[in-house]
């Protein structure tokens, strides 16, 4: 009895629950008619992509990247250290470096002396900012200078703290700032790619640098960087092939894009539309790009304030006179890369060669910009992948040694694009090893980089594979500081 | 209809509601609504007082004292429940017209879960009183919180607190701002005004005018410029709280570390009433405290151009782009100097109230009309860098009020160009790099522009470089017959001078080159440039080789060393240049023993020999120490003469020699040639005293 008892009220309940749950369910299915893409999210990149965009007018609107790559040391350049020179040869103490892991390539010293930069140091412009005698050039310009001392990485071998300069993460499958920020504002001018990467090396020791770096990862690949190449041809496969007239060109292009329509018609597939503009914007950059690469019509003037080298194509020189050019022209992001400063010995020596490459080139692309009104919205920063450690690696005298790789300090500086000029940011401690004060982490520096051109590094994003994916992670504060 | 019909209606309303919901939650920002149901979701504001005031009365009926309360409570939050339903539908309806707020997140999240809630403790009404109790304690609050943001949405989010905070102007700009007015004043009205105005004159101070201000009271002037030490006001203000002298009293609203600091400084600074913010010095401690409580961000309020217009107007050499998303300000950028006709610039007129920047750096403006510009009333930047504009155009912008910059560098400027210049007061930044003024027309241009910033850009200061050298393209290193060979320099100022016997080009006698050279025998070029202002840059070598006949037959009589052995002695007559490294596989190399080739002649007899060779000191690769040549006649063999070879005093890179022999003028059918290695390296080489190498590519006969 009691069990049909129960039986009953189960019953009972069952139907309730099922008609109750239909209702539910009709309400649902009502609901859903208001929806009409419920079930399809391809708005969704496109809304999050406007929620990044700016409210207010940028303070940069292009960036000159020149990368110092092989880590040039901080403390021969801007992070004076006379400590280090009074302490020669003494042992680095174990309370300064608080057992911080060393590369293979000096975990086995047996001591870790100290040593101090060879190179003189002196107090120039208004902002009164160390800089060692190897930048006769960039301390002219010290107060447009924005001076970074306290920067600190996570990686300690070139390939992955390169890759996290550029791309935000250690492993390289990831868009990198360019990319984003191609992806993100678009080209100024549609006749040339938006992110744009010119390559130099040094006579100085080098480390590679991989197409990787400037790979667009999981981004449409319009976004990828556009390697200039020093030949004769600066952009491969662009000149038209021997026989073929520009007519000729365009109407292969003309009949292409007929029939790429007509599959696009039948696929719906956005990838064959992107394909159709890319080979537009190909064809526009014939005329494009020979307008920029050509130096020969620069003045005198251009050429005495780069030094002659500018005009031998592949040097770092003319890569900055380039890169001016093409960021004159509405080129978004222009990338460089000078490879040559991983001086793990002869370190005197070698910096002098490289320093001569870069200083008067680097300084001549901001009093370039500034002379003609561009430098207040286009960002130039210059800086290695890390620092270089204080104590010595190999055999040591004051003149010649070497240092090996240091992430938790190093210096780089910025100028122009909104960032404050004359400035000299953080600290380091007396050896030069630890950050003192203002500590800047590689995901600070890309979210300011991001926020100088108006973006909120917090809100673009990019779904691939299932997970949200920005520049910084999740990490990375806005240094307000800098930012002028 | 009876209660428990009603009772069952209401309660399958009940998981109506709830699905409903759910699913608008689900879609968020995809729903499309009807107009209709909008009407709905309009009704919403009305609705909502009926859950609130229902659901909160039955949980109130709670702690009243009666055998009946579990039933009317019952009632009431059915009841209560489905109109919660219902207001959340019409409020997710709402949300879909256009807000987007934090405040709108938090009310929506909190009236669900209020309508949760409320739907819970109804289906757990049979429980416990405490349990019930508790449960409807928390539907209150988060009734009240629903209530509170869903004010907030429609009064403004400071709608609550705001009589308890002070009102701070954060549209001002900082161009704007004024030190008093926008600073000082409202510290005084928010702290001091309440006992020193017209109607309450503590102290014979009156704070709420001027001249009260300025003339003090009973204790005397309030501040001495300059001197925050000397100054009443600053001194009574940093009174010790419990000093009776102190400002404000103590029991009144007391002064913030921050406004203490900024009256203060205010005084230092001077104490005027008429500075603005911007006008601070920059680097003082002054300007850095109140800088950031202002936008530095312009506000445009002219009407934003159609979107259509704007669409029209950007082409692919034509960008108009918005300052930023839904910014009326737009800027304007011209790209392709070739693609650039002058006449496309009226196209603007129609957005000229808008363009606030124009770029047109590079573009050929010499034949352009920039009348139309005048027309430009919001223009604030200008860049036509390196585009020949006539000094006369320049007149158009000289009535444009907002231009704040223009960059004019590249342009030669004359009498007219500078004269319009000098009516630009309004200029803040002027970029006049390379316009080939001298100094005295700089300096009564600066004198002129007394406000404006003018960068005049780079001088090279006398500092001389040197050129770097200049370019050699040849066609083929081994030539037949006749071959051009073209010099070039990037600089085009530049004159390239050029020797063709080997020695170094100077900039007095060595021909200048004009036209391609054409070269008919086998020849060192070398080449430098020179230009007055620069030091002549080091020169570039290059090396030609006329092809030769090639022998009837040859026979090596030691073959080479077997690493540098290439095809054997056939290499030596295939007419193909070797690059200059040792190790690619077409030199032979000797080091051992000499290279010794016999070499018949039958048709034409040469009349020179010549050998072309790898020189690398580095890698132990030297001339040859001798040469030796013999000529046969019919098996008998004469000694040629051969110059003694010179031998290198230094290492230097790799590069090419070229040995030449002329031969006997008798008849002969036969050469032998025996070219012999260095025997002892020098003793200035790293290697001195061992043996070195001679590395051959071509033997040519002509």
């Amino acid at each position: 009895m009691e069990k049909e008892f129960l039986e009953q009220g189960l019953n009972h309940n069952r139907r309730k629950f099922l008609s109750r749950l239909s209702l539910g369910v009709g309400s649902v299915a009502l609901g859903s008619l208001l929806i009409p893409d419920l079930f399809s999210g391809k708005k969704e990149a496109e809304e999050s992509l406007m929620r990044a965009l700016p409210h207010f007018a940028p303070k940069a609107k292009r960036i000159i990247y020149l990368f110092q790559n092989g880590a040039p040391s901080q403390l021969e350049t801007f992070d004076y250290k006379p400590q280090l020179i009074k302490n020669f040869g003494q042992e680095l103490p174990e309370s300064i470096r608080m057992g911080q892991r060393l590369t293979g390539m000096t975990a086995d010293q047996s001591s870790f002396p100290l040593v101090g930069s060879y190179f003189e140091f002196n107090q120039y412009g208004q902002s009164r900012a160390w800089i060692s005698s190897l930048f006769p050039h960039l301390s002219s310009v010290v107060d447009d200078l924005c001076i970074v001392k306290s920067m600190h990485t996570e990686a300690i071998n070139h390939d992955p703290a390169l890759t996290f300069f550029q791309t935000g993460a250690q492993v390289g499958n990831r868009p990198s700032m360019g990319s984003w920020l191609s992806y993100g504002l678009g080209s100024e001018n549609e006749n040339l790619p938006a992110f744009c990467v010119l390559l130099s090396r040094g006579k100085g020791n080098g480390q590679g640098v991989y197409s990787k770096l400037w790979s667009s990862g999981f981004l449409d690949a319009r976004h990828q960087g556009v390697q200039f190449s020093n030949s004769e041809d600066p952009v491969l496969y662009l000149s038209d092939a021997e026989g073929v007239s520009k007519d000729q060109r365009r109407r292969m292009l003309d009949q292409l894009a007929a029939m790429n329509d007509l599959s696009y018609q039948e696929f719906n597939d956005p990838q064959i539309t992107t394909k159709v503009q890319q080979y537009e914007m190909a064809f526009r950059m014939q005329t494009a790009v020979p307008e920029i690469t050509d130096v020969s019509k620069e003045p005198d003037a251009v050429v005495k304030l780069y030094g002659p080298d500018c005009l031998v194509p592949g040097t770092y020189a003319a890569n900055c006179l380039l890169a001016r050019k093409l960021s004159e022209n509405g080129v978004r992001f222009v990338q460089l890369y000078h490879q040559g400063w991983d001086t793990h010995d002869n370190l005197p020596n070698q910096m002098i060669g490289q320093a001569k490459d870069v200083d008067q080139a680097s300084a001549a692309l901001i009093t370039d910009l500034k002379q003609r009104g561009l430098l207040d919205e286009t960002l130039v920063i210059w800086g290695g992948e890390f620092g270089r450690t204080n104590y010595c690696q190999g055999k040591i005298a004051p003149e010649n040694y070497g240092r090996d790789h240091h992430p938790r300090a190093f210096s780089i500086f910025m100028a122009g694009g909104g960032v404050k000029s004359g400035m000299v940011y953080g600290e380091t401690d007396d050896f030069g090893y630890n950050i003192q004060e203002n500590p800047v982490h590689v995901h600070d520096f890309q979210a300011t980089v991001m926020h100088l051109m108006g973006i909120d590094h917090e809100k673009l994003i990019y779904k691939h594979l299932g997970r949200r994916y920005r520049l910084t992670d999740v990490h990375g504060k806005v240094v307000n500081d800098l930012i002028a | 209809m009876n209660s428990t019909t009603l009772k069952n209606l209401l309660e399958n309303l009940l998981i109506f509601w709830c699905g409903l919901t759910a699913i608008l939650l689900v879609g968020g920002e995809n729903i499309q609504l009807p107009t209709w149901l909008q009407v709905v979701g309009r009704l919403h504001p009305l609705l909502l007082h009926f859950p609130i005031v229902l659901l909160l009365l039955a949980a109130a009926l709670l702690w009243i004292r009666d055998e009946n309360r579990i039933r009317y409570f019952s009632w009431l939050l059915l009841l209560g429940a489905n109109l919660a339903g219902v207001t959340v539908v019409a409020g997710l309806f709402l949300a879909t017209e256009d807000y987007s707020s934090d405040s709108l997140n938090w009310h929506k999240w909190t009236a669900i879960c209020s309508l949760g809630v409320a739907v819970g403790l109804y289906f757990l009404r049979e429980q416990t009183l405490p349990i019930l109790r508790s449960l409807s304690v928390s539907l209150g609050l988060i009734l009240v919180l629903t209530g509170h943001f869903g004010a907030e949405l429609t009064h403004g989010s400071d709608f609550l607190l705001a009589p308890l905070k002070q009102p701070i102007d954060n549209t001002l700009t900082l161009e704007k701002a004024e030190v008093f007015n926008d600073l000082v004043k409202p510290i005084l009205e928010a702290k001091c005004v309440a006992c020193h105005n017209a109607n309450k004159v503590k102290g014979e101070l009156r704070l709420d005018q001027l001249t009260g201000i300025q003339k003090g009271g009973k204790s005397g002037a309030l501040f001495v410029a300059g001197n925050p030490e000397l100054s009443l006001m600053i001194k009574r203000i940093h009174l010790p709280l419990e000093d009776e002298d102190h400002m404000p009293p103590k029991d009144k609203l007391q002064l913030t570390d921050e406004e203490l600091e900024i009256l203060r400084l205010w005084v230092i600074s001077g104490a005027r009433f008429d500075q603005k913010v911007a006008e601070l010095p920059k680097e003082e401690a002054f300007f850095q405290l109140v800088a950031n409580r202002f936008s530095t961000e312009k506000n445009y309020d002219f009407p934003a151009a159609d979107p259509d217009e704007i669409a029209s107007l950007t082409t692919f050499f034509r960008k108009v782009n918005p300052l930023y998303p839904d910014s009326p300000a737009l800027e304007v950028a011209y790209f392709g100097a070739s693609a650039f006709d002058p006449k496309s610039l009226t196209d603007l007129s129609s957005i000229q109230n808008q363009v606030v920047k124009l770029t047109l750096n590079r573009m050929p403006l010499q034949e352009a009309d920039l009348s139309i510009l005048a027309d430009f009333q919001n223009l604030e930047s200008l860049h036509l860098n390196f585009s020949d504009v006539p000094g006369q155009q320049l007149e158009y912008l000289i009535k444009l009020p907002k231009l704040q910059t223009l960059a004019l560098s590249g342009n030669p400027l004359d009498e007219t160009g500078i004269k319009a210049l000098e009516k630009m007061s309004q200029l803040k930044k002027l970029y006049l790099w390379q316009t080939g003024l001298d100094e005295g027309k700089k300096n009564k241009l600066s004198k002129a522009l007394s406000s404006t910033t003018i960068d005049f850009g780079y001088l090279d200061k006398g500092i001389i470089y040197p050129l770097n050298p200049p370019k050699i393209k040849i066609d083929k290193t081994i030539f037949e017959g006749q071959t051009e060979v073209i010099l070039s320099h990037p600089i085009s100022s530049t004159e390239i001078r050029y020797t063709l016997d080997g020695s170094l080009p100077d900039s007095i006698s060595s021909p200048v080159y004009k036209n391609p050279i054409q070269l008919t025998a086998s020849t060192s070029l070398r080449a430098r440039v020179f230009a007055s202002g620069w030091i002549g840059s080091s020169d570039t070598k290059e090396l030609l080789i006329k092809k030769g006949t090639t022998p009837s037959s040859y026979s090596l009589a030691t073959p080479p060393n077997p690493k540098y052995a290439a095809k054997g002695a056939s290499s030596l007559f295939d007419g193909v240049k070797a690059k200059a490294n040792h190790t690619t596989g077409d030199w032979l190399g000797f080091t051992d023993t000499p290279l010794d080739i016999t070499l018949s002649v039958s048709t034409t007899q040469p009349k020179k020999v010549e050998l072309s060779l790898l020189l690398n000191e580095g890698a132990y690769i030297f001339p040859p120490q001798s040469v030796e040549v013999w000529v046969g006649y019919k098996g008998k063999w004469s000694k040629v003469n051969v110059a003694p070879q010179p031998i290198p005093t230094q290492i230097q890179d790799p590069r090419f020699g070229l040995v030449a022999i002329p031969l006997a003028t008798s008849p002969f059918d036969q050469i032998r040639l025996k070219v012999n290695p260095i025997a002892k390296l020098p003793s200035w080489h790293p290697g001195a005293g061992s043996k070195g190498w001679v590395f051959v590519d071509e033997i040519l006969l002509h």
